[in-house]
């Protein structure tokens, strides 16, 4: 077996170890009402093995690090899949960390989940590594990237102790308009969630089935672009993976296998979407709505109540002060380590390659917003009491824009940070 | 309203103190058991005084954490407005005013016309970070002394009420205790449990005070002062021009260039581009035909001119001061000049040529010359002949059927020689001679030449005999004076994140009423810590207790 082949078994089996994990500190606390036994050393045994096999997991995930290192010759952290992968990572070790102080099993259940889905999210764009542009080739790659993924997995866990909280303390059978809200909140929260898994889950579906179309579109090149000063019509071709909802604005079907009997896009993107893959990427989002809607619509008919009302009673133990605190002491930590890694390592970085310490680059700009607004967060709870289900929506607000810096910037806005692959 | 700010203790406090400065039991007379709001251990701040002048507004306004909190919110929801659409300078030469509106249609000429597209620069924007910077500075003035001066001079023994409304809390009877003096042996010996906890006790015969970590509380202050450095800085930076320069040069191969407004000069003595080999990248990136570079490079020399500089008439004398090769993550630094590697563009411009002269019919080689793109010779001697330069186009073009050039750049030069030697006319034989191959074909050089009557050919022998400049070189030049300011800014903010946000205050309150034990503890973050600690600590005096059930009862909603 190569490096390269140890490497992705070592990353796909951390995953597969996760979920176990998971389920493992679902029976903990689950299994207390089992019969025959005593409930306190039933949680104490599976959460210890529970807290084993993701010990475990982080191991498997570890080899794959460092052989990667080895075979691709830089830390792995330099495109989407790479980095994606290591947030998890993180995730995992921000898990540890809070579950070392807190022994809580409870954080298990959620913060597992959000590091196997970023895990499954980064398994989505394209695994090979590829050699670094020169402007990559620095030791502030190692540190910068690093602490800045830190950071941010500790606000993933205040993130999912957080929903914990509000899931664990929201009325479920509550008529008043604040409950309702209250509600309404929890279940978009978890819809926003099974959008995601249905993006990765679409793309991967697709994937497997090999599905393959491709469209062409006439693109205006302005007269002041083209070499020989007049205006000229050049063809683009864009390839789905995804079977074509929409197809781009203006765009000629090259070739398209059909799909559940369909044989031609049912749609076509609107006219200001003018680049060609503009149109793909909002094919791609309206398969991870389809498919999040049809997952949420499938487990609601199922559990026959709201979905938060159903995980509720997995985390009824559960004190939600201890929630609350442990929400707002993974923020406290990630915020110095965000601080040192996302915008005192990059002003150090970006003086040394890019001539400026600061330069409004959409991911800098999006970097400090995170960062102000955590500093709301701590100025809302210190200095104005805001704890409890207050905090813990801050919170959960807080990881959304931290995954619009991560994601959300890179394919919406772009600017500087172009990872490759996106 | 005339308030008796008497304590009962006899202290006096300055009038709308919350807790007694002293005794701290609360002053607002209210029956209930809510516990106590700690911050700034109850003192009055500035910004709380009666009887309000102008100054007084503004500093209660800026003093205000609600303030705070909404212009750091304004600021951040300003700023994300700034990433919808690339900003003004990240464009090097276009006209804002049409460039919106062409590339994004009716919401790129609404998002110029809001002055969006150069939203960092925009009056709003400034003037909440000056605001920010402002809040910082009165917020933290407001909030630091008063508590400097509640956490200096804190009194050992405190009111019941004070005690009793803490967060943490435990009450309880302890049978043993006959007198005093047991009760001060207990004392004793639960500070003695303390002290290994690293608290530093004090004691006033039945009270006890345990206090550690002080420093923590100073740590959001010191952030701020960092803060408001590092924003000072910036703002020197736009306001002190010498102390801040920034240039773009583009220096050919080969080439020197003066960085403008500065007496240093750059050369550009090679440009290196590397690219990654196909066995390097994956397999997906070869098939997609994509090239990535793996280093460019200047192999730069700074100069610094020492004599007739900015002279017109003569050359500057330059000396070397520095040699460096500028990659991406190298700058070339010299005393507080940075020169950064920016990009590259391939420019292929032709310096000279290595030319043989040859018989067209036999191919015989009677010797070769040099020719320069840039000012070429007069004369050459080749061998037995003499070529002499009649005509020079460096850019050849047809100008109305007539030869002329378009510009000074070499990009088609074309040459006419008058060749004198054995077996020419005595008025020489006219040769048009163009160095590039693709020049040679569209200008038809051979058919002009035969029908000359030329029997000589100039060429080269191979690519060896061609030097090109290959590739123009970005640079940009930096001067930033303020930049230490910058870094020692933003280390005191870490540190001061690092002290608040990794240590907490504690405190620990203990009386005895009797052989009741009375204990208060207050922690300003990480309650978990602070009741698990208390609960370890009564333990060990033999007092078992669950860490969860300290926490006091009362809930403050």
């Amino acid at each position: 077996m190569s490096l390269e082949q140890i490497s992705n078994t070592a990353l796909i089996a951390a995953f597969f170890i996760y979920i176990i994990a998971f389920f493992m500190f679902v029976i903990s606390i689950t299994g207390k009402k089992w019969s025959n036994r005593d409930p306190e050393a039933h949680m104490k045994r599976w959460s210890r093995f529970a807290f084993g096999v993701t010990v475990l997991g982080i191991a498997s995930q570890i080899i794959y690090f460092i052989t990667r290192w080895i075979y691709s010759g830089h830390i792995p952290n330099a495109n989407m899949f790479e980095f994606m992968t290591l947030l998890s990572m993180m995730i995992i070790v921000g898990f540890i960390i809070i579950y070392i102080i807190y022994r809580s099993a409870g954080t298990g259940v959620f913060a597992l989940p959000v590091a196997f889905i970023v895990q499954a999210y980064a398994m989505v764009f394209p695994w090979e590594a590829e050699p670094l542009i020169p402007a990559l080739q620095d030791n502030w790659l190692k540190i910068h990237v690093t602490t800045a993924a830190l950071g941010e997995a500790f606000f993933a866990v205040g993130f999912a102790t957080g929903l914990m909280y509000l899931i664990r303390t929201v009325n479920f059978s509550g008529t008043s308009k604040k409950e309702r809200r209250s509600i309404k909140g929890v279940e978009f929260t978890i819809f926003v969630i099974l959008v995601v898994v249905g993006f990765i889950g679409s793309v991967f579906l697709f994937n497997g089935m090999d599905y393959h179309a491709e469209f062409s579109k006439d693109v205006i090149v302005p007269a002041e672009e083209s070499e020989l000063e007049l205006e000229q019509v050049t063809t683009e071709n864009v390839e789905y993976t995804l079977p074509p909802i929409v197809k781009p604005y203006n765009s000629e079907i090259v070739s398209m296998d059909s799909y559940f009997g369909i044989q031609k896009p049912l749609f076509e993107a609107p006219f200001w979407m003018q680049g060609v893959n503009a149109g793909r990427k909002l094919n791609t989002v309206v398969w991870a709505f389809i498919i999040g809607t049809l997952l949420y619509y499938t487990l609601r008919l199922i559990l026959r109540k709201p979905i938060g009302a159903s995980i509720q009673p997995i985390l009824n133990d559960l004190d939600p002060d201890d929630l609350d605190e442990i929400s707002y002491r993974s923020i406290a930590l990630g915020f110095p380590i965000f601080t040192l890694g996302a915008l005192i390592f990059a002003m150090i970085w970006a003086h040394i390659a890019w001539e400026r310490f600061w330069g409004w680059d959409p991911k800098e700009v999006w970097a400090l917003i995170v960062w102000l607004f955590y500093s709301v967060y701590l100025h809302l709870r210190l200095s104005r009491g805001w704890q409890g289900s207050k905090s813990s929506w801050l919170s959960v607000i807080g990881f959304l824009i931290v995954m619009f810096t991560l994601v959300g910037v890179n394919l919406v806005i772009a600017g500087l940070h172009s990872y490759a692959g996106v | 309203m005339i308030q008796n700010t008497k304590c009962e203790c006899g202290h006096q406090n300055p009038v709308n103190t919350v807790l007694c400065e002293s005794c701290g039991k609360p002053l607002i007379e209210d029956q209930s058991m809510e516990t106590l709001e700690m911050r700034y251990d109850g003192a009055v701040r500035r910004s709380q005084r009666e009887n309000k002048t102008i100054i007084d507004r503004v500093w209660s306004f800026f003093s205000s954490v609600k303030v705070a909190i909404y212009l750091i919110f304004f600021t951040l929801c300003g700023a994300s407005l700034g990433t919808i659409y690339p900003q003004e300078s990240t464009f090097i030469n276009i006209d804002p005013s049409t460039y919106y509106p062409e590339t994004y249609g009716t919401m790129g000429s609404i998002y110029y016309m809001l002055g969006l597209s150069h939203t960092y620069e925009t009056w709003w924007f400034k003037l909440l970070l000056i605001m920010i910077g402002t809040s910082l500075v009165i917020c933290s003035l407001d909030r630091v002394l008063p508590l400097y001066r509640a956490l200096n001079k804190q009194k050992i023994r405190k009111h019941d009420q004070f005690i009793r409304r803490q967060k943490v809390v435990y009450t309880g009877d302890i049978k043993e205790i006959q007198n005093e003096k047991d009760a001060e042996l207990w004392v004793n010996e639960f500070s003695g449990i303390l002290k290994k906890k690293f608290y530093r006790v004090t004691t006033d015969g039945r009270s006890l005070l345990a206090e550690k970590n002080r420093f923590s509380r100073w740590g959001p202050y010191i952030n701020h002062i960092g803060l408001i450095i590092f924003l000072l800085a910036v703002l020197l930076r736009l306001i002190v021009s010498p102390w801040y320069m920034e240039e773009y040069i583009s220096v050919l191969d080969g080439e020197i260039e003066q960085i403008p407004g500065t007496n240093y000069y750059v050369e550009n003595e090679r440009f290196i581009v590397e690219f990654y080999s196909e066995d390097e990248l994956s397999e997906k990136t070869v098939e997609k035909g994509k090239i990535i570079p793996k280093l460019f490079a200047t192999e730069a020399v700074l100069y610094e001119c020492v004599k007739n500089c900015n002279d017109p008439i003569k050359d500057p004398v330059l000396e070397e001061v520095k040699k460096h090769s500028i990659q991406v993550n190298e700058p070339l630094e010299y005393e507080g000049l940075l020169i950064y590697q920016m990009g590259y563009e391939e420019t292929p411009i032709l310096n000279s040529v290595n030319a043989t002269l040859k018989n067209r019919e036999s191919n015989e080689e009677y010797g070769q010359f040099i020719l320069e793109m840039d000012n070429p010779k007069s004369t050459y001697e080749v061998g037995d002949y003499q070529l002499e330069l009649i005509g020079y186009y460096p850019d050849f073009t047809f100008i109305n059927g007539e030869a002329g050039t378009k510009s000074s750049k070499p990009n088609t030069p074309a040459f006419i020689f008058s060749i004198h030697g054995p077996g020419m006319p005595d008025k020489g034989e006219i040769n048009m001679y163009f160095p590039l191959p693709q020049h040679k074909v569209t200008y038809q050089e051979d058919q002009i030449n035969i029908a000359a009557g030329s029997t000589l050919v100039i060429d080269v022998e191979s690519m060896q005999d061609v030097d090109f400049s290959l590739y123009t070189s970005f640079l940009s030049a930096r001067k930033d004076t303020i930049l230490p300011m910058i870094w020692i800014g933003l280390s005191i903010s870490m540190i001061g994140l690092i002290l608040g946000f990794y240590w907490n205050h504690r405190r620990i309150w203990l009386k005895f009423n009797k052989n009741q034990l009375l204990l208060g503890a207050h922690s300003n973050k990480n309650w978990f810590g602070l009741r698990k600690e208390v609960a370890q600590a009564l333990h060990k005096s033999g007092i078992e207790v669950e860490a969860k059930s300290l926490e006091n009862e009362v809930k403050d909603s």
